[in-house]
């Protein structure tokens, strides 16, 4: 049943049925399951995983970081601003009338907060949960709609495209980085400190996770070999211009820490790199289970990654040479 | 030149180009005519390399890749890319060098502005100034004209005639046969796969009553309209 094509109900549907909310949420599970599946993953078990990864995460950044609540907060933000993104409500609202839509929202952004609330809650960071839950509901309930047009500069512009879309999409996240990176010098935490560092790396690797439109890998008139070369040229010069700030004032605190700098710097590095070469691995489809579960074990231990570039390297080869003959 | 013989594409059973032979000529602009599902983008994307095939496809400029301007009927855009990366992005991919971007854009589009916040003929104008600013010596233009406004309808007509003028091989395909009357030296009409006819300039009208007659039979009598 997983495997049939998603069947989107048609306005009429939602605005006369009584059970039209139990239909939306039911084709989103059904959303939910096929991605699992795309994904080479038993969507129970997709489920159990994230469950799993969400705890592990949780009691480490609780663990480590003394504002982990705050950044806690803020992470559960992130993915409850994602469902309010305009384009997605407008549809919504052409497909509901609006006390249903309403409520759909708030479903919705209560089922995203909910992983969040419960932990803070088993934390015993009350106010926190209950400010969470009024902010994420508050999101449900309001519309950004917004004339702005602004186009935010990067000091990209001469080659794009990766840096300058995953600058611009994140942004708020960079800053956030920024923020935490400022708390860790202010109460003299290391370990927040390289945190901060550890997670401008993560958002760098997210501007590669996507494969683009096979148009843009055509237009090249280089090898596959020179491609991936100048790819992840521009990517590492382009990392190293956002984590220097970290990386100065992680040196110029604790001196007497610059190997654990230079070695959370290097991993960062050979991570972009893998990723970028798994991602053209899999061309023109998304990573996969496979890469995904050598990038997690390159994380573990990242000597591991001196191993599985090579691999994918000449995986990555073998895919672009279709595009670039 | 762009010379393609017994060309056959087919996904699964469904056999979607048959056997086609056909030559480009320089200085030349050709209309590839045709249904929806008739074979016109899957022809584009052989010759684009983006498709295997059977057969064979030569060009006097190799890799013809590196060398066509390929216009999809919709262009991509990747979001918040403003309009003047996304011709950065293709000229580095050519390693072509742009001067003063502004100073080329004449269809004045807002170039500092977001693409994907364009509309539908701001979109595909972005696309052909791209694909014009590459300094290619093939150019497929599918559906050029859809969803743009008269002013630059105008403008992109007047584009072809001068890629001509350069001895550029130009292919468009449209559904409005009066633009490839304005722009066109030969059309091909592609049905099911297959070039079932092939006119020159002075019998652009034959073609186009011809194909009336095969589209409409007696669709409008069915109508009954009254």
């Amino acid at each position: 049943m997983l495997n049939k094509l998603p069947v989107i109900p048609n306005t009429a549907i939602f605005s006369n049925q009584t059970n039209n909310l139990k239909s939306y949420f039911s084709i989103q599970i059904k959303i939910a399951a096929r991605k699992f599946l795309d994904f080479g993953v038993h969507p129970i078990l997709g489920v159990l995983l994230i469950l799993v990864g969400f705890i592990a995460f949780s009691e480490f950044l609780f663990h480590q970081i003394s504002f982990a609540s705050y950044l806690f907060a803020f992470v559960s933000l992130t993915f409850t601003s994602a469902l309010s993104a305009q384009k997605r409500n407008d549809f919504l609202q052409l497909c509901f009338p609006e006390k249903r839509y309403k409520s759909v929202r708030t479903i919705e952004n209560t089922l995203a907060a909910l992983p969040f609330v419960i932990f803070l809650v088993y934390k015993q960071n009350l106010l926190v949960a209950v400010i969470l839950l009024f902010i994420s509901l508050l999101f449900a309930w309001s519309n950004f709609r917004t004339n702005f047009n602004f186009t935010l500069p990067t000091p990209f512009y001469k080659k794009p495209f990766e840096f300058i879309v995953g600058f611009r999409k994140t942004i708020l996240l960079l800053i956030g980085a920024c923020f935490i990176e400022f708390i860790a010098l202010s109460v003299n935490n290391f370990n927040l400190g390289i945190f901060a560092l550890a997670v401008v790396f993560l958002i760098v690797l997210t501007f590669y996770t996507t494969p683009e439109n096979e148009i843009f890998v055509w237009n090249f008139i280089v090898s596959p070999t020179k491609f991936l070369v100048s790819k992840i040229k521009i990517a590492l010069i382009f990392s190293v211009l956002l984590s220097l700030p970290f990386v100065a004032t992680l040196v110029t605190f604790y001196p007497e820490k610059y190997l654990i700098i230079l070695a959370t710097w290097l991993i960062g590095f050979m991570l972009i790199i893998t990723v970028i070469l798994a991602k053209y691995a899999a061309y023109p489809s998304e990573m996969n289970l496979p890469e995904g579960i050598v990038i997690a074990l390159g994380l573990s231990f990242p000597p591991l990654l001196l191993i599985f570039a090579p691999y994918f390297y000449f995986k990555a080869i073998q895919k672009l040479k279709p595009y670039l003959p | 030149m762009i010379e393609i013989k017994n060309l056959c594409k087919s996904f699964g059973n469904k056999q979607v180009l048959n056997n086609i032979n056909i030559q480009f000529e320089h200085g030349k602009v050709y209309g590839i005519v045709g249904e929806n599902g008739a074979g016109k983008t899957t022809l584009f994307r052989c010759i684009a390399g983006l498709e295997d095939f059977e057969g064979e496809i030569h060009a006097t400029k190799t890799p013809l890749k590196n060398h066509l301007g390929l216009l999809f009927t919709d262009p991509f855009f990747f979001p918040k890319l403003t309009g003047k990366e996304y011709i950065q992005l293709l000229c580095n991919a050519r390693e072509i060098e742009l001067g003063d971007i502004e100073a080329r854009n004449v269809f004045d589009l807002p170039l500092n502005q977001y693409a994907s916040t364009y509309s539908t003929g701001m979109k595909k104008k972005l696309a052909i100034t791209a694909i014009l600013l590459q300094e290619n010596d093939y150019f497929i233009l599918d559906e050029p004209f859809n969803g743009v406004d008269i002013q630059s309808n105008i403008i992109i007509t007047e584009i072809i005639h001068k890629l001509k003028e350069l001895e550029k091989v130009v292919l468009i395909s449209s559904h409005i046969f009066s633009t490839l009357s304005a722009t066109c030296d030969e059309i091909h009409l592609l049905k099911d796969g297959q070039i079932i006819r092939s006119v020159e300039k002075p019998e652009f009208d034959v073609l186009e009553n011809e194909m009336k007659e095969i589209v409409m039979e007696n669709r409008i009598d069915r109508l009954r309209l009254k």
